[in-house]
């Protein structure tokens, strides 16, 4: 035994030596970090084209189209059109239907803090640095979690997943689609921006206060992301001098590769989008003020309890801000919550999303809306069904870099696609069948269609419909 | 002049007893059915009188075409009164860290009829609650009231019945394992009855040693002489199982509460003739103990005749409560017929706890209904109107205060962007 470790040694020492390994004072070429070292491996199924008849259609930009079909083929949506010839094209009734865009939910902890939340499963909070960039969710989410498919039967066809908020900067978010998959590579969105994840307010302080370390305050804060970002700069411009040139350099003067540094000058760089947690309106216009100094852009605010209050700024600035129809009270500042949030940011000529954050709500995001859209009716803001559904749709794609590809009904986007067994926001209706793609993922007649989670096998019947 | 006196009339709480309403061409929604285009009266806080044509004048007329009165909603298990602010310790007062108080913990003492919940919750339909505490330190978690949210907020029921929590949370906190929580429990239980027939000696010193303080043991008085019942939180199958042979072995009256597989025992549970509170819109596995949890939970333990009392919606069973109807209303998407579905949350409530009204829409009684601008269980329906206890509710909370603060700032600036273009 003791020989086998010390061979292990030995060996170690020799390529240690006399490896291969570059010598610091070789001449290397100037390449910058792989910046996707796990890449998408999911692939579009190939599908016979096929067609949605007569159907009522909210296309997710604001308007219902009624008696229209839907040609779908390759996985995109090829036209839109009252009367189309059928040809050959398999027919989906779509009289007595609604279809929608697939619904997107911009933050959702699906796979991070997966079903059943025991301690072992607990992977979406790396609480043990105020400033953890370095980690990406994609190395926690499991794509066995047992909730993805309680999501898809609710439309949902794409998610962000984002770390917590236990973290001034949490880490890297990725965007998921809800597809069947033993990686998470298999469902990562091929080509959609990253994502950073950030906080505000009564979290990182209460996990770092606690421990009697910055920051414990909302001042602690706010120093705590400018020292980042400060750091960041320098490391981005070290990088950016090191690439600038063409010319070879001993290795010595490669800059040291630091994954925290590289998330955040990716946000600085404008590749990353940064979605900000923050309740309070003033809060949020220090983030704003912070975002100038430091030259990013804030892609959108989540939660936004008080996004009302500052519904003007946010219009202004271009960022979204992404609600809960009704979340209140849980901690003072989600205090101050109205039920015309979403409806009065949205009036406000701002980019206003609708979220779950929860796995239950997500299975229901187009109730959400109906209670979001009926606080603002009861107002007088005169909000359509179709205006209403941007807020789950169009609105979100564009708050993930992603509106060329998803989130409305319009030809060359992607046939994400769900058909309603009647008007979305009746609480009385449900999904009845859930495209990706083009692919048919879903069928509310058809439980055996794709497979249930391994872990539900032995709870679940094979062919048992267990809503 | 004229003018004033109306408004005197209209407004002044001295003439609120003189106050009729009549809501012309309605649906009534109740347990034993829907009734359309009726008219409804209401004097002097009573329902004078239900007819499809009233011909009466009343101080104010509602034309109530396409809307829907509800008796008010009743929610199953809430917080409301014991907490503000969920993370700020000093407001919650519905569980306590102090391991020697168990039965005798008593949230009704700490209800808070200033809290913003109560009007935030009432402007939303809810017009009585559940206020339940919850276990911290021993399964008994203390003992539950009835308390309703009218504009003079109460406690109508100090203490309908002993809380007990046989959940994975429960269990963890009395030794670990569902086997050490159940002979705990029956410690306490045998421990009361003891009590019960030895007071004299016990409280004298002359008995023996008790588990559980002698005011605990006063509280659970009641529920071993089968005279209040044990409202017992359960998940897992085999455990509610183990609740209901528990209750049989020493003659109990329960309720369970929680119930996420009950689907799969429904039967036996109908055969206890317990009642069940629960969210029928629960169907997760995020807990070992409900791996089985479905949506049509609820239509099934129906099926099998077992009376229903909903909470939720999820978590928010305090905050907004209110949101109880849209549980209520998945659950009719889920297989429950709607007169089942609102009995839940009103006339089953109504009669389990006891209150003075039927939870039905009823000539002669006390008004406690709700006006929906449409079907109560769709979203896009909202809460018109609010009697509690025949007193209309002020439709005023701190968040349509906050709304409307916003609203006029929003709307100068979108006028000034308007000129601006």
């Amino acid at each position: 035994m003791h020989n086998i470790i010390l061979k292990v040694w030995l060996s170690a020492l020799i390529l240690f030596l006399f490896g291969c390994e570059a010598k610091q004072s070789d001449l290397i070429k100037r390449v910058a970090p792989n910046q996707d070292p796990f890449p998408s491996t999911y692939q579009i199924k190939s599908h016979d084209p096929f067609m949605i008849v007569n159907t009522s259609i909210l296309d997710g930009v604001g308007n219902l189209l009624k008696n229209t079909d839907l040609l779908i083929e390759n996985g995109k949506i090829k036209e839109i059109g009252v009367g189309l010839p059928t040809k050959n094209y398999r027919l989906v009734n779509g009289s007595n239907f609604w279809v929608t865009p697939g619904l997107i939910d911009v933050h959702s902890h699906m796979g991070v803090y997966p079903a059943p939340g025991t301690s072992n499963h607990s992977d979406g909070n790396e609480m043990t640095s105020p400033v953890t960039a370095e980690v990406w969710a994609e190395h926690s989410v499991w794509p066995g979690d047992p909730q993805f498919e309680k999501a898809l039967a609710g439309g949902v066809t794409t998610l962000l997943i984002l770390p917590g908020s236990g973290n001034l900067i949490g880490g890297r978010g990725v965007t998921l689609k809800n597809v069947p998959s033993i990686t998470v590579q298999g469902m990562k969105f091929p080509n959609a921006p990253y994502s950073l994840k950030m906080a505000c307010g009564e979290n990182p302080k209460r996990v770092y206060g606690n421990r009697n370390m910055l920051p414990s305050t909302r001042m602690g804060n706010m120093a705590g992301y400018r020292k980042a970002w400060i750091k960041a700069k320098e490391y981005k411009k070290s990088w950016d001098e090191y690439l600038a040139e063409d010319s070879e350099i001993p290795l010595s003067e490669k800059p040291i590769r630091d994954l925290r540094m590289e998330t955040l000058s990716g946000v600085l760089e404008g590749e990353i989008k940064v979605h900000n947690h923050c309740y309070r309106a003033d809060e949020m216009v220090q983030m704003i003020d912070m975002s100038k100094e430091f030259g990013y852009k804030i892609s959108a605010f989540h939660h936004t309890v008080e996004g009302y209050k500052i519904a003007p700024i946010l219009a202004k600035e271009g960022i979204c801000a992404v609600m809960w129809a009704d979340w209140w009270g849980f901690k003072q500042e989600a205090y101050d919550m109205v039920r015309e949030n979403i409806a009065l940011t949205d009036y406000a000529g701002a980019c206003a999303i609708i979220h779950s954050d929860d796995a239950i709500q997500v299975q229901r995001l187009n109730q959400e809306i109906a209670k979001a859209m009926s606080a603002g009716n009861r107002m007088g803001l005169n909000i359509s069904p179709a205006h209403a559904l941007r807020w789950l749709t169009s609105n979100a794609a564009r708050s993930l870099g992603l509106e060329e590809k998803i989130g409305s009904i319009e030809i060359g986007k992607n046939a994400d696609i769900v058909l309603w067994n009647g008007d979305p926001f009746s609480t009385y209706t449900k999904a009845s069948k859930v495209w990706i793609d083009g692919t048919l993922l879903y069928d509310i007649d058809k439980p055996d269609l794709t497979r249930t989670a391994d872990f539900n096998l032995g709870i679940i019947a094979p062919g048992e419909k267990r809503p | 002049m004229k003018l004033i006196f109306l408004s005197l009339i209209l407004f002044s709480p001295f003439f609120a007893n003189a106050e009729s309403i009549l809501i012309r061409n309605v649906n009534i929604l109740e347990s034993t059915g829907i009734e359309e285009n009726v008219s409804i009266l209401i004097k002097n806080g009573i329902i004078k009188s239900i007819d499809s044509l009233i011909f009466t004048e009343a101080t104010e007329e509602i034309d109530g075409t396409g809307k829907t009165v509800t008796a008010g909603l009743f929610n199953g298990k809430t917080h409301i009164g014991a907490v503000e602010v969920g993370a700020i310790d000093s407001t919650v007062d519905y569980h306590t860290n102090n391991g020697s108080i168990t039965a005798s913990f008593k949230p009704s003492e700490s209800f808070n009829p200033h809290s913003t919940l109560i009007p935030h919750n009432r402007t939303h339909g809810l017009t009585q609650a559940l206020l339940v505490p919850e276990a911290e330190t021993h399964m008994i978690a203390g003992q539950v009231a009835v308390i309703e949210l009218g504009n003079t907020p109460k406690v109508l029921n100090d203490s309908f019945g002993v809380a007990i929590d046989f959940t994975e949370h429960g269990v963890s906190i009395m030794g670990g394992s569902r086997s050490s929580a159940l002979a705990k429990l029956r410690v306490a239980l045998d421990d009361a009855k003891d009590f019960s027939r030895n007071r004299k000696s016990a409280l004298a010193g002359e008995h023996r040693a008790y588990d559980l303080s002698y005011a605990d043991l006063y509280a659970l008085q009641p529920v071993v002489e089968g005279v209040k019942p044990i409202i017992v939180r359960v998940h897992r199958s085999v455990d509610i199982l183990s609740i209901i042979n528990l209750a049989k072995e020493f003659q109990l009256d329960l309720i369970l509460s929680g119930v996420a597989e009950g689907w799969m025992v429904a039967e036996q549970i109908a055969e206890s003739k317990s009642s069940v509170i629960m969210d029928p819109i629960y169907n997760l596995p995020t807990a070992f103990e409900h791996l089985g949890a479905r949506l049509d939970n609820a239509s099934i333990l129906h099926e099998k005749g077992v009376q229903l009392i909903f909470t939720g919606m999820g978590w928010h069973n305090t905050h907004s409560a209110y949101l109880v109807r849209q549980s209520a209303g998945n659950a009719v998407a889920n297989g429950l017929p709607k007169t089942a579905s609102i009995a839940a949350i009103t006339s089953n409530p109504a009669e389990i706890f006891k209150l003075n009204y039927s939870g039905n829409i009823r000539e002669g009684e006390v008004a406690n209904l709700v006006l929906w601008s449409g079907d109560p269980f769709e979203l896009t329906t909202e809460a018109e109107m609010v009697i509690i206890a025949g007193e209309k509710v002020e439709m005023i909370s701190r968040s349509l205060q906050l709304r409307d603060r916003y609203y006029e700032s929003i709307k100068s600036f979108i006028e000034n962007e308007s000129r601006g273009k």
